[in-house]
């Protein structure tokens, strides 16, 4: 694995809505910008070496930088993919729809549900959205959020960027009925 | 008054490789934004900024700073340092400018990362999730080539139109594969001692 630079990007949220946030929302976003694995091969149609070769210890690498990040307990997660103009969507998939990428995470933040995610092929300097839901419960609505991420520099044409989203709440001011009253 | 936050973003850039090889030192770039009311929002032309700038500045600089510090790893780790602003559309880039170019800003900023330079800055009006290159150089000796470098800065929901988003920066280093020497390395430079042909007449003539 290639890694060209790691972003961290902390988000402390003190008043949403003209009210006070009390602790502020705390959430981090970690990304690794790394070459892609397939980068300049054409079509290549078994990718599990390449997984084999990355996915966990990307995985890792950003599960503990996200964490620590964070500073506090995880109670959403995310995930995300951008791959660069030449690769496949499918190779940014690769890297993060196995467990061998997101065990790392789940591990660390004593999860239990799948990470919700996004992939997109994008020029450098895109925006994108993470989306982040309940670490044990994906159906606990107050914790359906996003974070917004942009790297100046990348994803280039021959790079994937993949990242780690996690916040220590749901939304702030979160005031939403729970799905259970609705059923 | 003091500063209405609303909310803090750090940026921390870990620079790893460059062009497919490891860098020559890896250096860590850290920037932090903080989304505060515009203290003059509303109020037409204000003409002397003092007040606010002695109320809201101060403390901006010191939440600013710990952060910056401790995302660069202490104050011994900090070489580099900037510091940036970008108003919202509805205040003035004078609302941008008083809030990071006054001792109210900067000296607090100076003494906290136990620096002597001045800082460098850019600022800029814009709409919100605007991105801006924030400009950083060496805390101690502002023409230290090697640490000339910037950090790109960009907080999704902000500034809105009554807003402002400060930023200071701060590096572990200079730029990871600097190598275009220094003032005390550089031959003499004149146009005079350059060949000619190098150069079109329209353009000489409109040097002059």
């Amino acid at each position: 694995m290639n890694v060209r630079k790691i972003n961290t990007y902390v988000d402390e949220v003190l008043t949403e809505g003209g009210r006070p946030v009390d602790p502020p929302a705390r959430s981090a976003v970690v990304v690794a910008v790394i070459e892609n694995p397939w980068a300049g091969q054409g079509f290549v149609e078994d990718l599990a070496p390449g997984i084999d070769a990355t996915a966990s210890d990307l995985g890792k690498l950003l599960a503990d930088r996200v964490v620590e990040a964070l500073g506090g307990p995880v109670e959403a997660f995310g995930k995300a993919a951008i791959v660069g103009l030449d690769g496949e969507i499918e190779h940014g998939s690769a890297l993060i729809h196995t467990l061998k990428f997101g065990n790392h995470f789940r591990s660390a933040a004593e999860a239990t549900t799948l990470l919700p995610g996004v992939e997109k092929r994008a020029g450098v300097g895109t925006v994108f959205d993470i989306p982040l839901k309940h670490v044990t419960d994906a159906t606990i609505r107050s914790h359906h959020q996003t974070i917004e991420v942009r790297v100046a520099d990348a994803p280039h044409a021959d790079e994937i960027l993949v990242g780690l989203a996690a916040a220590q709440q749901g939304r702030p001011q979160a005031r939403l009925a729970p799905l259970s009253s609705e059923l | 008054m003091s500063a209405q936050v609303r909310r803090i973003c750090t940026v921390v850039e870990d620079l790893v490789s460059e062009l497919g090889s490891p860098v020559t030192t890896p250096v860590r770039r850290v920037a932090v934004a903080a989304v505060i009311t515009n203290p003059w929002a509303g109020r037409g032309i204000v003409d002397s900024l003092d007040e606010e700038i002695a109320d809201v500045a101060p403390e901006l600089a010191h939440q600013l700073t710990a952060r910056l510090v401790d995302s660069l790893g202490g104050v011994d780790q900090v070489q580099a340092f900037g510091k940036a602003a970008i108003v919202g559309q509805g205040g003035e880039i004078e609302h941008a400018g008083a809030l990071i170019h006054t001792p109210y800003f900067g000296n607090l900023l100076r003494e906290l990362t136990e620096a002597e330079s001045i800082i460098v800055f850019s600022d800029d009006r814009a709409d919100a999730g605007a991105s801006l290159t924030v400009p950083m150089w060496h805390k101690m000796h502002a023409a230290t080539r090697s640490h000339y470098q910037t950090i790109a800065v960009r907080v999704a929901d902000a500034p809105r139109a009554d807003e402002i988003v400060v930023v200071a920066a701060g590096s572990t280093g200079g730029r990871p594969n600097a190598r275009i020497g220094d003032r005390s390395s550089d031959p003499v430079v004149r146009l005079a001692d350059l060949p000619m042909d190098r150069f079109t007449n329209e353009t000489l003539e409109s040097v002059r």
